[in-house]
């Protein structure tokens, strides 16, 4: 038991300094740097869309150091972000967004990945009174929770996908319509489900089919028997990335037939890309889309944006990406009018936020959220072998018309 | 015996004021702390029926991630409509007094011990009977199904998740919180400990390495074994269930799968601490904790995308250069330093036999 003892002693105290020397403290705003801290999903489910997020955020804290970076109190700083991997899971999230406060000096912070991380994320700024700036956690109650360091500039969840039962019902003849709907057990796509409630109650439309779809689903063959048995006017699947993929993976193998087809994450999963002709006629909620003219003196509009950003990271951005891009230039834009680091004040400056990105106009509600920014909906649409994302929805962006009802599969070559 | 204890009083006084000074001393890193004290605790409790039993569970994570639910359950439905405060959207805000919120976590962590072992006698009165492998599969489904039940029970936010009660608004300190969970995390541990050692020093212990070595043995020498595994298990769920209390009210936020049955990362944390400290000692899954805990911080931040790949390879060394632990390869080379005396004549007549 003695030299257990002394060992155990030697290791604690070992343990002891490395701690204590490391623990010196950082500071937010380091020499000409504005330090921003952000837990991303490198690893696990939400891996891919991760990297849509921090490749968002790394093309605009570029563009906007080499354009001058932010004026404050008369001299240029410079955006800097420490990240660290969430794994794609709220407990370690939750954790990091503490350590990257308490440890790394951070007093701004970007969103995670997901509304389950920032759900989990947002309770810990709070407390600490750090000002942060969201892009991807769009559940309804991350602002009904009275949040009042939480700042969304995308729109919340339940919009996703209301516009489109409003459309199946408009092209049904003014009728209600039948609706077969399938949903992850997330967060989000729970909220997006309560959207869908809401627009059948209002459209006087029938729930028909109401699945839930386990997390990393990649099969949802019993929920698309249903639907071939039971014939709805229109299937609603959200399921992030994964989700969007596995739906036209096996809608196509089943050949399951039903007149309009909506979902979420279509152009994170680079449907049109990934499964070609077999994704046609899905229409798809969307945060944004390169077509539309909303323009800023960074990125210029969202077509030049798109291109900047195949060129630097080779692949086109999906709305993630834009819309974590927007989220640095509200933080620029805030820092700027405050004119200050004073947290309080910033966070004050991001309150009052009244401005036009590239990605939309950005205003926030009294729950954090942006009131601005209208929901999209695009439909795949192919010509040849080449399948494209058209806006039809709503009217005033829409670049296509909507195309329904989905032929049959026997009619499609 | 005298010396020793004394020796030992000064160990167990020595820890308990680095435990009590810790939240002072590296004050950025309490809830990093509090992750460790909770981590020591799933290890040595997994011990007793993973290492001292026998009987090794992936399903502990099933106690841990009830008992997370049932705080923050309890926790909210005792002043609150537990439907309206999980319902998504619920435009009411509830706002816990400062009494009414430690009111409900004393008595939500009070039920998430107990029920958790209530459940692990029930489910161990049906699976006990399994051995070997055989056990070890059975429980791996338990959190597993666990996860999926969990995340379509609406009053329990469903897929949506749970957010637990927020800390207190009236306590403007923000370092309070951080030393609440801390200070109950180390006391949950500190109560682990004495419990476990206790149960080191009794004829309990020495029935379940019976149990162990050759359970039909055990039976045959008059041992109702049945009676002693489920005993065992639930003194691991008792504090398993203590443990995911706490976290839950910690990390503020409990998901389904990601957080509560969380069986791809806490089930297998623990029982891969306990393995790496070295299974069937007391310190070996304390010590096993601590370098997990440490390598886990320390690393993975450097290593970026590539944590798991490290881990893996972690998993590998430790199974090949340390089957037994660190404390049963530190017990391998000084045989003597664990009070294990070799008698030289027999060593030597064995070896001459040879």
């Amino acid at each position: 038991m003695n030299k257990i003892a002394k060992l155990f002693i030697t290791l604690i105290s070992a343990i002891t300094l490395t701690i204590a020397t490391i623990s010196s403290s950082f500071a937010k705003v380091e020499g000409e740097y504005i330090v921003l801290g952000s837990a991303i999903s490198l690893t696990g489910k939400y891996s891919s869309n991760g990297v849509h997020t921090q490749n968002g955020y790394n093309m605009a804290v570029d563009r906007i150091n080499s354009m001058g970076g932010v004026k404050v109190g008369g001299k240029s700083y410079k955006f800097e972000i420490i990240y660290y991997d969430d794994e794609s899971n709220p407990k370690r999230a939750a954790q990091l967004a503490e350590r990257l406060i308490k440890q790394d000096g951070v007093h701004y912070m970007l969103g995670p990945y997901s509304s389950g991380l920032t759900k989990a994320i947002a309770p810990v700024t709070e407390k600490y009174k750090i000002p942060m700036v969201e892009a991807n956690g769009a559940s309804r109650s991350l602002f009904t929770k009275g949040y009042k360091y939480l700042f969304a500039v995308l729109s919340p969840a339940n919009q996703y996908l209301e516009v489109a039962i409003d459309l199946a019902v408009e092209k049904n003849g003014g009728k209600p319509v039948k609706i077969a709907q399938a949903f992850e057990q997330d967060a989000f796509s729970q909220d997006v489900r309560l959207g869908i409630l809401d627009a059948a109650k209002r459209t006087g439309s029938t729930i028909i089919i109401d699945d839930k779809l386990p997390k990393e689903l990649n099969d949802m063959a019993a929920t698309l028997a249903k639907v071939k048995a039971t014939k709805p006017d229109v299937l609603v699947v959200s399921g992030h990335t994964k989700g969007a993929l596995t739906a036209i993976r096996q809608i196509s193998e089943m050949k399951v037939d039903v007149p309009m087809l909506a979902m979420t994450h279509c152009d994170a999963a680079k449907l049109s890309k990934q499964h070609g002709k077999k994704s046609e006629y899905a229409l798809c909620a969307s945060q944004w889309h390169k077509n539309l003219s909303y323009k800023d003196k960074f990125f210029g509009g969202g077509k030049k944006y798109d291109k900047d950003f195949k060129k630097e990271f080779g692949y086109a951005p999906p709305y993630q990406s834009a819309e974590s891009s927007a989220a640095l230039l509200v933080f620029k834009d805030a820092f700027e009018r405050a004119n200050s680091f004073d947290r309080d004040k910033v966070r004050d400056a991001l309150k009052a936020t009244d401005m036009q990105t590239f990605y939309g106009n950005i205003k926030f509600g009294p729950g954090g959220q942006n009131v601005a920014k209208p929901m999209i909906l695009f439909q795949v649409r192919c010509k040849g072998d080449t399948c494209e994302n058209k806006v039809v929805a709503p009217t005033k962006w829409a670049s296509d018309k909507f195309f329904h009802p989905i032929p049959k599969w026997s009619e499609r070559g | 015996m005298e010396k020793v204890k004394q020796k030992d009083l000064i160990l167990y006084s020595g820890l308990i004021i680095l435990g009590l000074a810790a939240p002072y001393l590296f004050s950025a890193f309490k809830v990093q702390l509090t992750y460790l004290c909770v981590l020591i605790v799933l290890a040595m409790t997994w011990n007793l029926q993973g290492g001292e039993m026998g009987y090794n569970s992936f399903g502990n994570i099933l106690f841990y991630g009830l008992g997370m639910y049932l705080t923050a359950s309890v926790q909210v439905g005792m002043f609150f409509p537990l439907a309206e405060w999980t319902e998504s959207g619920g435009e009411k805000t509830f706002v816990h007094t400062t009494a009414q919120y430690f009111q409900g976590i004393g008595v939500g962590l009070l039920v998430s011990a107990i029920i958790p072992a209530l459940v692990a006698g029930a489910i161990g009165y049906a699976i006990l009977g399994l051995r070997g492998h055989y056990f070890a599969i059975c429980t791996l489904g338990l959190g597993i199904a666990a996860g999926e039940i969990a995340g379509g029970i609406e009053i329990i936010g469903a897929g949506q998740g749970f957010t637990t009660p927020p800390f207190p608004a009236e306590i403007v300190d923000v370092e309070a919180r951080g030393k609440f969970f801390y200070f109950l995390s180390f006391f949950v541990l500190v109560l682990a400990f004495v419990f476990v050692k206790y149960i080191y020093g009794s004829r309990f212990r020495l029935i379940l390495n019976a149990i162990r070595d050759n359970e039909d043995k055990a039976e045959a020498m008059g041992i109702q074994t049945m009676k002693y595994k489920i005993v065992g298990w639930m003194v691991s769920a008792f504090f398993c269930g203590l443990a995911g209390g706490i976290m839950g009210g910690l990390i503020g936020y409990i998901d389904s799968t990601d957080v509560a049955f969380d069986g791809r990362e806490m089930g297998v944390f623990m029982v891969l601490m306990a393995i790496l400290g070295g299974k069937g000692t007391l310190w070996g899954p304390i010590i096993g904790a601590t370098l997990f805990h440490f390598f886990k911080e320390g690393l993975w931040t450097f290593i970026l995308g590539w944590q798991y790949v490290a881990l893996g390879v972690l998993i590998v060394v430790i199974v090949i250069y340390f089957p037994e632990g660190l404390m049963g390869w530190l017990r391998e080379k000084y045989p003597e330093r664990f009070g294990e005396v070799i008698d030289e004549k027999d060593r030597k007549s064995q070896v001459e036999l040879k």
